[in-house]
């Protein structure tokens, strides 16, 4: 029994990230921009929430420069894909390229490597503690990952029980009947984005700060990508991007266990292949588009700026 | 993007959008320099003294002018390698990844084909480097082709499987004995590269195969069926297909030849330069090709040009490091930002139209 609720325990914390960034690339997808940029996006998250920690010693502080970093990479995004009318694949790489060239750059010239020092952290809940029965299990969860949880279902009731989902959905699937009623597309495609770029920069801020107590180089190393496909597998929706995550997470686990335990001759780098085999199985597995935002990855200009 | 631009119709002005289109990279260019400064000023240097460190140190001498060419050659096979695909109406971004696989295809065959002449022991290794870059991509291509998986997400993954198989096979299966940095079993003698100028400099013949390569695409593009035919998936898909091209096939024929150019510039990055495998064999030649190649608009001459432009970024960009305490992540700064401007390349032209037209 121990062992299989510190294995949960284990899951929900590997899968945390990954679902907060799907989360937010579901919103991203969901008003019509692809967002390959989530890497990006989560590694300046990451940064900043530990930096702001690092500076003002408060990690409540640091998650909420994590959120702002998030914003400020998809404030480039969707100024670049919504504003701009770029192509949303090719700003994506380029951000995500960028959040990892200034990081690293900023993080040589801050803190003199591309290790950050240990900055206070937000790793277990310590309120929860005092709670009968669970409460020993429960406090060893970051706050954050129960922030996730509220997200989750605050998404769920926003995308499907408001005004401004239904718009959401329906701007996914043909923004010019969307314009036609009346609506700013534009107006929803920025808020689209910058939902993403808080929860992705949400998501960077507990892998710095509450999985770990630092930031390092390559940290983040690819778990964006695996959000945009826990988005695809998980048919645009947060109960399906839950489910996704938490396969995904236990792949993660999977691996981390068999690193620890040495029982399989495997090597630590080919162990470490497992949740990218596992995210490229699952891809390839998702043969039906579901509820694929129909206009995902499509330009949609201003009429003053066409030639 | 071409599709979006439409031209004039009266004579003065479509030459009004040929000084457009040949203004707008350089533009691109100066505009990514611009975004970057911003870090240097952040930092308490002067980006103009940066900048001039930065020409220096890829130009300034004949040994760095060499380095650039040498930095220059995996980046070129890289751009050629996506400039294919982009022809094929696909984008190849895991070029990173069979870059690494090629190498390792290299590093193999170098160290296991015993006792035949150099030119054929040389060639046999690339081929074998070409080959594994091509495996490397072929799931990529057949899932992408028979299920209509995302290529950029698949290709992004695989990146990652590569970098740690690289490491596995650096560190664990073919991994030297006796090197002070971990790194795999040398190749023999046989397949290392030609030297073109001798040892203070170390330039192989890598580069020839480079100027050969562009001048082989630039004809096959331009002078084929298969490439016109080619060309014409590219440019449009449907098009194409209603003129009864196999679109498919030649989308994955571009895929496929695409991983093998990205694997030919890892096998030479192991016969020419390093002569072993290390874990860093790429720094990132893979993501170098994007830019280049959306910059030069698919033209493999030009891509050369490019390359070494890039090379020459990278190049520079150690001395800047060297004597100005400026990390040389600031390559990947400016990259970044140069990706994002081409990315808001329509928006800059439609600025500079309007411009013209008020």
């Amino acid at each position: 029994m121990d062992v299989f609720l510190n294995l949960l325990l284990s899951v929900i914390r590997l899968c945390t990230p990954i679902f907060v960034a799907g989360l937010g690339n579901m919103f991203c997808e969901r008003v019509g921009v692809l967002n390959l940029g989530a890497e990006g996006m989560m590694i300046s998250g990451a940064f900043m929430a530990v930096l702001g920690s690092y500076m003002t010693g408060n990690a409540w502080c640091g998650v909420l420069c994590g959120i702002l970093g998030g914003i400020a990479a998809g404030g480039i995004h969707a100024l670049v894909c919504v504003e701009f009318g770029g192509l949303h694949a090719i700003s994506g790489l380029g951000l995500t390229m960028f959040c990892r060239g200034v990081t690293k750059f900023l993080c040589v010239a801050i803190f003199g490597s591309t290790y950050s020092p240990y900055v206070s952290a937000l790793q277990t809940t310590d309120i929860l503690a005092k709670l009968p029965m669970a409460g020993s299990y429960l406090a060893q969860l970051s706050p954050l990952v129960y922030a996730a949880i509220l997200l989750g279902i605050g998404a769920h009731y926003i995308v499907f029980h408001t005004t401004y989902g239904l718009r959401m959905r329906a701007l996914g699937d043909d923004p010019r009947a969307v314009e036609t009623a009346g609506i700013d597309v534009w107006k929803m495609r920025y808020s689209g984005v910058l939902i993403c770029g808080a929860l992705c920069g949400l998501a960077g801020a507990y892998m710095g700060l509450g999985q770990l107590d630092r930031y390092f180089d390559g940290m983040i190393s690819g778990k964006g990508m695996i959000a945009v496909i826990a988005v695809k597998m998980g048919n645009w929706s947060p109960l399906g991007i839950f489910l996704t995550a938490l396969l995904l997470g236990l792949f993660d686990v999977i691996q981390l266990k068999l690193q620890i335990s040495k029982t399989l001759a495997l090597s630590p780098e080919m162990l470490a292949m497992i949740p990218y085999l596992a995210g490229i199985a699952v891809l390839c597995m998702k043969r039906k588009q579901g509820s694929r935002p129909t206009a995902l990855d499509t330009v949609y200009l201003r009429n003053r700026y066409k030639l | 993007m071409k599709n979006r631009t439409k031209s004039p119709a009266s004579g003065r002005t479509v030459t009004r959008q040929q000084v457009v289109n040949l203004i707008v990279p350089f533009l691109l260019i100066f505009l990514s320099f611009l975004l970057s400064s911003v870090w240097i000023v952040m930092m308490g240097k002067n980006p103009v003294e940066a900048f001039a460190v930065l020409f220096k140190g890829a130009f300034g001498s004949s040994a760095n002018l060499v380095g650039t060419i040498k930095k220059s050659v995996p980046i070129a096979f890289c751009t050629f390698a996506i400039i294919v695909s982009m022809k094929g109406n696909a984008f190849n971004i895991g070029a990173e990844g069979q870059f690494a696989f090629g190498a390792i295809g290299a590093t193999l065959a170098g160290n296991l084909i015993q006792g035949l002449p150099s030119p054929l022991c040389i060639a046999l290794c690339m081929l074998a480097g070409a080959l594994f870059g091509m495996l490397f991509g072929l799931f990529p291509t057949i899932m992408h082709r028979s299920h209509g998986v995302d290529l950029l997400v698949i290709f992004l993954l695989m990146n990652n499987v590569a970098e740690y198989f690289l490491q596995y096979f650096v560190l664990d299966l073919f991994k030297s004995e006796n090197a002070l940095v971990p790194s795999s079993r040398p190749i023999q003698p046989a397949a290392e590269l030609p030297y073109l100028l001798g040892p203070p400099y170390r330039m192989t013949i890598a580069i020839l195969f480079v100027l050969v390569c562009a001048v082989v695409l630039s004809w096959f593009f331009n002078k084929t069926v298969a490439g016109y035919e080619m060309r014409a998936v590219g440019q449009n898909r449907d098009a194409a297909f209603y003129a009864g091209i196999p679109t498919g096939r030649y989308t994955s024929m571009a895929l496929l030849i695409s991983c093998a150019l990205a694997g030919i510039g890892g096998s030479l990055e192991v016969l020419g330069n390093y002569h072993c495998l290390y874990t860093e064999i790429s720094p990132g030649f893979g993501y170098d090709g994007i830019p280049i190649a959306l910059l030069c608009d698919a033209n493999p001459l030009l891509a050369v040009i490019g390359s070494i432009s890039f090379g020459a970024l990278r190049n520079g960009s150690l001395s800047l490091q060297a004597k100005m305490g400026l990390s040389s992540e600031i390559v990947s700064v400016i990259q970044g930002s140069l990706i994002l401007v081409i990315a808001s390349n329509y928006f800059i032209r439609y600025l500079l139209n309007r411009r013209k037209r008020g």
